[in-house]
């Protein structure tokens, strides 16, 4: 555990049930400032629900969530101030247009519209999108939308950053850029909990990384720390270890078989 | 962005919403938004480059409640029987706001989208409830304005300015009424149900609440005794249970004097009844917000099921693979697609409940064995008001971007998928309420009528071709947004519900001859087989059976 003076995050004993089902089984994280935090885990591991809790979505879990040292059970929204979020899939009011959409959500944590207005173009310049400001969301491609959802996330200088799955649909080079957003907010001290599936990535840009199965934290550390845990060279090799995953070749050829149209089990 | 003259009236409480703790800022900014959203329209899937429609089509489409005001007018001529007349116009404005909350509103209540823009930043609870109550209130106040106007002013030339002024208070609470009792009763159900059996349970609820305002409606006049005209109010204690009673109380105390001690009880209720509902609402609201979240979670696993019926039907109606393929999907989304059936179902309701009712009003002044020897039987063809308002919602799904699909997969006759959708609503849909039907009324009317109900089957059939004719927007069902479907469409309805009078009339005429509907009932077919093939043009290579006669599997 990294604890620290500056802790942004913590959670602690962290679980959560749907209708019976446990989700989270109790989650424990520090999380100290500047770190950038790969969330990873297999589909269905409580990554989601654990952001949701983080941003008050949730309310009905039991542990104890912090963040800027305030109890978010208590009620009180001020602290999401402070954070940026992405959603997954791309939510969005898609009637608006991208200028309309950011100055609303910057409006919403409490910018001046002139100034969410002059900083948004700024961003929306840097990202090529400054001529197609004026169109609605809904005619914007899945990449262009994640770039508006990553400015909307950006504009209030927040000090956290929640983003899930933020690189889908963005190009190669996109994502290029995207990554080097990312090392150098963490430089100015930022702190990052970001989710993805894309390994190779993960592996590159986070300086921790950790591990979620079935609502369980089963790997928390370094790539170097992860590495030593494991007898694979690569995150997806320790991804497909950690959760007991070794059969995917297998699994291919018998679904090839079946597309094949083979009526015996290959 | 524009300014907006509604929120110009709302500013006037803004001292009211910071007294009760809620940003007002923020609420107007989120308003702001939501308002301007309304008055865009996504373009559907396949007409990215066709014209896109600016300005609030719902306020457009406003002029129809105006149309429907007439009906109260009548309530205004009774004289001074205050509680009747009011009683029966509360009756109806309750109805027409309830209605329209539930069918129209639900989707602004239940919206899980608002969750995850807002609730992530940093805004309370509070405000975003107050900013979604505000802005459904803001329709709902449309609405009302647009019905209550014309009875209001010749109100004010009837019954003079004391008597409007009631009025207008008497609609602020009733629309107050509406919206939070039925976010209570969403907030109850949301409360013991999760996932997708939740969203099922809404379902029946809003069919139920139709149904119940139609039976309440029916209760209401049960409680005066109108016999000769002469109106008399009987003060009964269950009367405490019917809410436009307490709406008509206060006219007749105040313009009256009439101070039983029952009549200041029921103005009391219509006074304090919303305000105690607003009270709990607020204090529930954000546990509403949190069981929202259950809408977007399924905890449990499903059995497939597969109806047998389906496929029979499908064999029975459809004659090319392709449409079979067709109508088993179109019977699938009128099965599953929530929105539609939203949409739909309240009407399905009323098709079920006014032919009877009808004839159990008529009861009260006839006995049963008079009645059923007339033409009565007729009031049957008030379940076919289902066919313009469905065949209008063919086309629009919820889920209406998987249309791709059939652009996308090598179809070889198009139109095969709107004649399967409406094979579709005519077997699944229209057929079950018309058969319940037909055997109270042949229970009553004896098996004399089995003719005519084979001319009104056959009318239903005719008249829903007419109305997809009429409405044909879109190639293939299920592929618009919901968003266009207060687009024209209440007027068009409008004028396609009254086509069902033009059957009537040619039934009636059809009776007044010796065997009259038999010769009706044949022109009835032969325009079926007509029109049906002109509409839905079989294609020159038709891949297998015999050209039987469509209407045959129809009958």
């Amino acid at each position: 555990m990294h604890l620290s003076q500056d802790t942004i995050l913590s959670i602690q004993d962290l679980t959560m049930s749907y209708g019976g089902k446990n989700v989270l089984n109790g989650i424990n994280l520090e999380v100290s400032k500047g770190q950038i935090i790969g969330y990873i885990g297999p589909n269905g591991a409580g990554k989601s629900t654990t952001v949701k809790i983080m941003l008050g979505l949730i309310d009905d879990f039991e542990g104890k969530v912090v963040i800027f040292g305030q109890d978010i059970s208590k009620g009180d929204a001020s602290y999401k101030r402070r954070i940026g979020y992405v959603p997954e899939n791309a939510e969005a009011y898609d009637n608006l247009s991208a200028m309309e959409y950011l100055i609303f959500t910057g409006e919403l944590y409490g910018l001046s519209q002139k100034f969410a207005q002059e900083k948004a173009e700024r961003l929306l310049q840097q990202f090529d999108l400054i001529d197609v400001r004026h169109s609605r969301l809904s005619s914007f491609s899945k990449g262009m939308k994640q770039k508006v959802l990553i400015i909307s996330s950006l504009l209030h200088d927040p000090d956290l950053l929640f983003w899930d799955e933020p690189l889908s649909g963005l190009d190669a080079n996109s994502m290029m850029v995207i990554q080097e957003i990312l090392s150098q907010l963490a430089a100015e001290g930022k702190t990052i909990f970001y989710s993805s599936h894309i390994m190779d990535l993960v592996e590159k840009i986070s300086n921790r990384i950790v591990l979620l199965v079935d609502g369980k934290v089963v790997a928390d550390g370094s790539f170097e720390e992860l590495q030593e845990l494991s007898a694979e060279g690569s995150l997806s090799g320790i991804f497909n270890q950690l959760t007991g995953f070794t059969e995917h070749r297998k699994k291919a050829a018998q679904f090839v078989s079946v597309v094949r149209g083979d009526m015996d089990d290959a | 962005m524009r300014e907006f003259q509604s929120l110009k009236f709302i500013a006037l409480f803004k001292g009211l919403f910071k007294k009760f703790g809620v940003d007002y800022e923020i609420m107007m900014l989120i308003l702001r938004i939501k308002l301007t959203m309304d008055e865009r329209r996504v373009p559907t899937v396949f007409n990215e480059m066709g014209k896109k429609k600016e300005g609030n089509q719902f306020l457009k489409s406003l002029w129809i409640y105006g149309l429907y005001s007439l009906l109260l007018l009548p309530f205004l001529f009774l004289g001074d029987n205050y509680i009747f007349g009011m009683s029966v116009q509360f009756g109806i404005i309750l109805f027409i706001l309830m209605t329209s909350m539930i069918s129209d509103f639900s989707s602004v209540l239940l919206d899980v989208r608002d969750k995850n823009v807002l609730q992530t930043k940093p805004v309370d609870k509070k405000t975003i409830t107050a900013a979604k109550t505000i802005h459904i209130l803001i329709y709902m106040s449309f609405i009302a304005g647009a019905f209550v106007a014309l009875p209001f002013i010749v109100g004010i030339f009837r019954h003079g300015i004391v008597f409007s002024l009631i009025f207008l208070v008497e609609i602020v609470l009733t629309m107050l009424l509406v919206v939070v009792f039925t976010s209570l009763l969403y907030l109850f159900v949301l409360r013991y149900f999760d996932g997708e059996r939740l969203k099922d349970i809404i379902n029946y609820v809003q069919i139920v609440l139709s149904l119940g305002l139609v039976i309440g409606y029916q209760v209401l006049i049960q409680a005066f005794d109108i016999a000769n005209f002469n109106i008399e109010y009987v003060f009964s204690p269950w009367h405490f249970l019917i809410p436009p009673i307490w709406y008509g109380a206060p006219f007749e105390m105040i313009l009256n004097g009439n101070t039983a001690w029952y009549m200041i009880a029921f103005t009391g209720l219509a006074v304090l009844m919303p305000i105690l509902a607003i009270l709990i609402y607020s204090r529930l609201m954000p546990s509403f917000e949190r069981n929202l979240e259950k809408l977007l979670s399924d905890t449990k696993a499903r059995k497939p099921s597969r109806s047998l019926l389906d496929g029979l039907w499908a064999k029975l109606l459809c004659r090319t693979k392709e449409e079979r393929v067709f109508f088993r999907f179109s019977a699938l989304m009128l099965k599953k697609e929530r929105e539609f059936k939203l949409k739909v179902f309240p009407n399905v309701g009323l098709a079920l409940v006014f032919p009877i009712l009808f004839i159990f009003n008529e009861l009260r002044i006839r006995s049963l064995a008079d009645i059923s020897e007339g033409n009565m039987y007729l009031f049957i063809y008030f379940c076919n008001i289902l066919i313009p308002g469905t065949i209008f919602m063919l086309q629009f799904a919820g889920s209406y971007k998987g249309g791709w699909i059939f652009k996308a997969a090598p179809i070889a006759r198009e139109t095969a998928a709107y004649s399967a959708a409406l094979k579709v609503f005519l077997s699944k849909l229209y057929l079950p309420i018309f058969l319940v039907l037909s055997i109270v009324y042949v229970g009553i009317f004896s098996a004399r009528i089995l003719p005519d109900l084979a001319a009104v089957l056959a009318g239903a059939i005719l008249q829903s071709l007419i109305t997809y004719r009429v409405m044909k927007d879109v190639e293939f069902p299920f592929t618009r947004s919901f968003e266009f479907s207060q687009d024209q469409g209440t007027a068009r309805n409008l004028s396609l519900t009254l086509i069902i009078g033009a059957f009537v009339l040619v039934h009636f005429l059809a009776r007044s001859f010796d065997y009259g509907i038999y010769v009706y009932l044949v022109l009835l077919v032969v325009a079926i087989f007509v029109v049906w093939r002109k509409t839905f043009p079989e294609n020159a290579e038709v891949e297998d059976g015999k050209p039987a006669s469509k209407t045959e599997a129809g009958m």
